[in-house]
């Protein structure tokens, strides 16, 4: 058995038939919803990206200021092994 | 479609890239085309007006990627509501189905041997069900909706020559199998 069935149809479809569904404003309004939708959509995903680069920005300067104070202290520590060696 | 007729129906799409209203035209032009293709894979009205009205918003909201490739823009409505269709069964994992008029198979079925009976359409509708599913939907494209080869290929994105095959081994199964004569100008 195939992944579909065939079902036969004794009545042919007519214009007249689908007719009651033709509604060309629905389908602006739908359009115009799923537009609306679209454009929250990418505001709200700009503002994200904006504050996740926020985010990461402080994050990252941080970061880099724990990095640099170590840095400070080796460096004194250095100083003072150099001057003890020098004594 | 005459030159004419693909020269005016250009400018309404170039119209309706900045006016949806103008895509009305379009709208109900194509209208019981698209409804009718989308029903005979539907079988149900309601799930086929969803689907036809989805098909038309995402026309309008495609429409500014539209370019005119030597094709009816038909066609490319045809290719979004038959993605439409194939997201529907997706999501709701079911059987494909294909409704067809009897009427249309017995006009486009001429008997030749055995008398054109209840027996005969089951036995046709069985052998129908044990077609691959593509093979189907090209069937139904070129008999059903008066497609040609080249168009069949742009709505299921396959190439021109897998259509005609698909079309040609399912007509000759019909035709040794059934001993029937299809109405076909190749």
């Amino acid at each position: 058995m195939g992944k579909h069935e065939i079902r036969l149809r004794r009545q042919r479809l007519t214009a007249r038939g689908s007719e009651r569904f033709r509604n060309y404003g629905a389908v602006l309004k739908q359009y115009g919803e799923e537009r609306r939708m679209k454009i929250i959509t990418r505001i709200f995903t700009f503002i994200f990206l904006i504050l996740a680069l926020i985010l990461v920005f402080i994050v990252v300067s941080r970061w880099e200021k724990k990095q640099t104070v170590p840095e400070k202290k080796t460096s004194q520590t250095e100083q003072v092994y150099e001057i003890k060696q020098v004594v | 479609m005459t030159e004419d007729e693909i020269r005016k129906e250009q400018a309404i799409i170039e119209r309706s890239k900045n006016n949806p209203k103008a895509f009305g035209e379009l709208y109900e032009k194509y209208f019981d085309r698209i409804f009718n293709y989308i029903f005979r894979q539907t079988d149900d009205e309601e799930l086929t007006d969803d689907l036809c009205s989805q098909t038309f918003v995402n026309a309008l909201n495609n429409l500014g990627k539209y370019e005119f490739r030597g094709f009816p823009f038909s066609a490319w409505l045809y290719k979004i509501a038959g993605n439409e269709v194939n997201k529907h069964y997706r999501k709701n994992k079911g059987k494909k189905i294909f409704s067809i008029e009897e009427l249309k198979v017995r006009e486009l079925v001429e008997q030749t041997a055995a008398g054109w009976d209840e027996e005969l359409i089951n036995r046709l509708i069985h052998y129908m069900n044990e077609l691959p599913t593509d093979m189907i939907q090209v069937l139904e494209l070129r008999f059903f909706e008066d497609k040609d080869f080249k168009e069949i290929a742009f709505i299921l994105d396959m190439t021109e020559s897998g259509a005609k095959m698909r079309t040609y081994r399912a007509l000759d199964k019909l035709r040794t199998n059934f001993n029937l004569k299809v109405k076909y100008d190749g």
